[in-house]
């Protein structure tokens, strides 16, 4: 297994550098003059050209790329170029509050949508599955930005159940005062399509041999439910959330923006506003780096999960 | 993420027996829009003025009560000294003004002294600072230009005299111009132009957005970018009391009966939270959270104020917000808004007749009074002249504007050769096809506008083919005149028509002047009026200006729109400032 993880690790090198080539392509090359906006309502040849002096513009794209390459193995991206803070810095007070929302947002959606998807595959065809089927049909069809506006409004203004907005400085009153609300909202958002994804798992589990096999045996269908299906089931379950969790520190844009979260959700966006490419740079490769390294160990969990997953 | 302050400051905080203000006073208020950055030299967005305009003193200020608006000695003892020929300003700084404690100062008290002044007027054009507002000064001063030239290895000598900005004695400044610049007293005015203290800006040089130490009202003791931020009083600010003798104006009568005799500021706490999006923005206001908003979200108006659809100047707030004691402060911003032409463009440019008729047919298709009524929900007035109400220069009764009549632009087109084509839209008397290039930008109120526009197309039978782009892009395409029409707004940045009639002056091609436009008589005018202060003799100069403008018509004209502030019945002291960003060292709480 050790060879296994050492050869996957060496394999990240020469992404991780496809990577840093398509972003400085995409914000360096081809990119809009973050000069533009930096440079206020005069904008002069004089001026323009300082911005882009003072930004290491004026280099030539080799060089521009090297520093970067430089920048990337140091993992110190320099200063944003709106606020002229130290990036690392930027993201290292963004990535608490976004992990805070959407974790716990995973977490509780996890133990929400996993035993209901199983329950309405138990009973598929029947009542309780086409009554939670509709219901999350419908949870999906309304927009985010309506449970968010009704919720901030009747939950918090009126009833006063929860603060409109807002965000503190410990974990604990952030998990027990300012969450709720927005991981409320965004469960109401994100329990449907969960709960309809995984119960295709558990359906086609189901509709397996070895069940048939497992009930002919005289098992009881719990035991089926929990020992057999469950497990196998877990494995599509294992990759999405594997995949979803490199982007857990993007954050969520919209509860973020509307719950007053100083997440990284809201400074991404600033930074595409704003042309602040170091900001975006950081937060490419960072995400990159996170992706590869959650593969490989979503790769490891399915040889615990299923004992015949060979790792070559 | 930042805590700005040292210990030893929050010590100083409490040892300073002539400290006014009440920490226990807290106010808490909202910005629609993250800051950048608090370094008065390097920023120029609204956010963050908002918090250097209240950080750092300026030598000049504007009168808190006064209307029209009106400057005043801010860290002078009375006003600049100009002399005859209107070149040469002496200035005498008050003695007695402290900076705001820092690690820097070593626990002495540091003095502010006309050297200050010359550091930081110095620091706005030294490329290193790269400052948005350096061209408010570059150019003008005796010598400054030389002394930017003689950067070696880019750096500047500071220590270096320069003729047009140098010191008389420690309180004591001289300002020597190379021509007149009668707007520089409102430069001088500017929260850009606050005083830093030299020692300060070198301590902190890699990152002097994060250290704003000055001798304003407030000191930034926390700053969370894009967030929140966090301002307590200042505890070496000078004594100034409130003092007001209200004429008949009830407003004023209350603002003085609420405020007189007490110290200034009497807030001892602000912190602004950065709220971008409007329902959480106005439900925290209304359940009492945020004490003021700078301005009602322009999507709940009307779910707000009681609206008349003929006069936008007659709204009052809806019974239940005054049931809670909310209060309207209402005020038209220093602004104007308009659709540009690209004067440079083969459609829509040129100077010919049948160029002007085109543009003058696209203004007359346009239903300024149905935007301001549906888009800006009645909270906006037609623009009518380049320099907008509220700012030194403007003329009420002048009509800038085509009327909107449909009828009347089609027949003008008719008459100036734009034939129909085959698919029943107009072609260029040429015989080409007319496509108007039109760049826009990608959110859900410029797609709005669109649909306003394309309404106006389509009555004159005219095609409109909309470019949607980032911002930065837009500019670029504004900056080198390649593009068709564009929307556009400019805010003042001092109250004074020569930072609105600039905008067309055809050296600022590239720069201001998006219309890319150019006429040598609008430009002989504009440079006669630069010399001017306000008057009839100048006043007399923006007609004419404006009726080149007319005639040439290389904008639409659009709106300037209103600021609506709103604040608890708590909140004292309050009365909108058209050139102020923020009222809190005015303002009071009692609760």
């Amino acid at each position: 297994m050790l060879a296994y993880i050492i050869r996957r690790v060496l394999q990240m090198i020469p992404t991780l550098f496809g990577v840093m080539l398509l972003v400085f392509f995409l914000f360096s090359v081809v990119g809009g003059d973050p000069s533009l906006i930096l440079g206020g309502k005069h904008l002069t040849e004089e001026v323009l050209n300082n911005i882009r002096s003072q930004l290491g513009l004026d280099k030539s794209l080799p060089e521009q790329f090297f520093i970067f390459v430089k920048q990337v193995f140091t993992l110190d991206f320099g200063t944003s170029w709106s606020t002229q803070q130290p990036v690392s810095s930027m993201i290292a007070s963004r990535v608490g509050p976004s992990l805070t929302l959407t974790g716990s947002l995973l977490v509780v959606s996890l133990f929400v949508s996993i035993p209901l998807a199983a329950i309405v595959a138990y009973f598929r065809g029947g009542l309780t599955d086409r009554v939670v089927t509709i219901a999350c049909t419908v949870a999906m069809s309304i927009s985010a930005l309506v449970y968010i506006v009704v919720g901030q409004y009747v939950l918090a203004y009126e009833l006063a159940w929860f603060p409109v907005r807002g965000w503190g400085d410990s974990l604990f009153t952030n998990l027990l005062i300012y969450v709720p609300l927005p991981l409320l909202m965004g469960l109401l958002v994100s329990v449907g399509p969960d709960i309809r994804f995984y119960r295709s798992f558990f359906i086609e589990e189901m509709n397996n041999d070895y069940v048939r096999t497992a009930r002919a045996k005289g098992l009881s269908e719990q035991k089926i439910m929990l020992k057999h299906v469950l497990r196998n089931a877990m494995i599509p379950v294992v990759t999405t959330v594997m995949m979803s969790l490199p982007f857990l520190m993007m954050g969520a844009l919209i509860l973020e923006s509307f719950f007053g979260i100083p997440g990284m959700g809201n400074e991404v966006l600033l930074a595409v506003n704003k042309s602040d490419f170091p900001v975006i740079k950081a937060v490419t490769i960072y995400i990159a780096i996170a992706t590869m390294i959650f593969n490989l160990l979503a790769d490891l969990v399915y040889k615990l999960i299923d004992p015949r997953v060979q790792l070559k | 993420m930042k805590k700005i302050l040292s210990i030893a400051i929050a010590g100083a905080l409490f040892s300073q027996p002539v400290f006014a203000a009440d920490m226990n006073k807290v106010l808490r208020v909202a910005f629609v829009a993250p800051e950048t950055g608090f370094d008065p030299g390097k920023v120029s967005d609204v956010y963050s003025s908002s918090i250097t305009e209240n950080v750092f003193d300026p030598m000049l200020t504007y009168d808190y009560m006064a209307r029209p608006v009106k400057l005043t000695p801010n860290t002078l003892t009375e006003m600049p000294q100009l002399s005859e020929d209107g070149k040469v300003l002496t200035l005498h700084i008050k003695k007695g003004i402290y900076f705001a404690p820092d690690a820097v100062f070593k626990g002495q008290k540091r003095e502010l002294t006309a050297a200050d002044y010359v550091y930081s007027l110095k620091r706005l054009v030294d490329p290193v600072t790269g400052s948005p507002t350096g061209y408010l000064i570059a150019g003008k001063f005796i010598g400054l230009d030389e002394w930017v030239k003689s950067a070696k290895n880019g750096k500047l000598d500071y220590d270096k005299t320069v003729e047009g900005i140098k010191t008389l004695d420690r309180y004591t400044l001289q300002l020597t111009l190379k021509e007149p610049y009668p707007a520089l007293q409102y430069v001088l005015a500017m929260p850009h132009l606050g005083a830093v203290a030299r020692e300060v800006m070198e301590a902190y040089a890699d990152n002097t957005m994060s250290h704003p130490v000055g001798t304003g009202p407030y000191m930034v003791t926390e700053w969370k970018p894009g967030t929140h931020i966090s301002l307590v009083a200042n505890p070496n600010y000078r004594q100034r009391v409130f003092d007001y003798k209200p004429g008949d104006d009830l407003d004023d009568q209350r603002v003085a009966k609420e405020m007189n005799g007490k110290t200034i500021p009497q807030i001892g706490r602000v912190e602004v939270s950065i709220i971008q999006e409007d329902t959480p923005r106005w439900l925290t206001f209304r359940n009492g959270d945020l004490d003021t908003i700078d301005s009602i979200p322009q999507t709940l108006v009307r779910g707000s104020m009681l609206l008349d659809s003929k006069d936008p100047w007659r709204v009052d707030l809806k019974p239940d917000l005054k049931k809670r004691g909310i209060k309207l402060y209402r005020d038209l911003a220093e602004e104007i808004t308009y659709f540009v032409f690209n004067m440079k463009d083969e459609v829509v440019g040129g100077y010919t007749k049948d160029k002007i008729a085109l543009r003058r047919a696209i203004s007359m298709s346009f239903n300024t009074g149905e935007t301001i009524r549906n888009i800006r929900r009645n909270q906006a007035v037609k623009a009518q002249y380049i320099v907008p109400p509220n700012v030194a220069g403007h003329n009420p009764n002048f009509k800038a504007a085509f009327e909107y009549n449909p009828a009347l632009a089609n027949a003008l087109l008719d008459e100036f050769g734009y034939k129909m084509g085959p698919d029943g839209k107009r072609l260029l008397p040429s015989g080409t096809p007319l496509v108007v290039d039109f760049i826009t930008g990608t959110t859900a109120t410029d797609k709005q506008w669109n649909e306003y526009w394309q309404k106006a197309f389509d009555s004159i039978k005219v095609k409109v083919s909309f470019r949607q782009m980032q911002w930065n892009e837009q500019v670029k395409s504004l900056r080198t005149c390649t593009y068709g029409m564009d929307g556009a707004a400019w805010l003042a940045d001092y109250p004074d028509g020569d930072n609105f009639t600039m905008m067309l002056y055809g050296k600022n091609i590239g720069s201001e002047n998006y219309a890319c436009y150019k006429s040598p008589s609008y430009d002989r005018l504009y440079e006669a009026s630069q010399k001017l202060s306000d008057g009839s003799e100048r006043n007399a100069l923006y007609d004419q200006m404006n009726k080149i403008m007319m005639a040439d018509t290389p904008w639409v004209m659009g709106d300037t729109r209103f600021k609506n502030y709103v604040a608890h019945q708590w909140v004292k002291g309050t009365k909108a400032h058209p050139q102020f960003n923020t009222l809190w060292r005015y303002q009071d709480i009692q609760k």
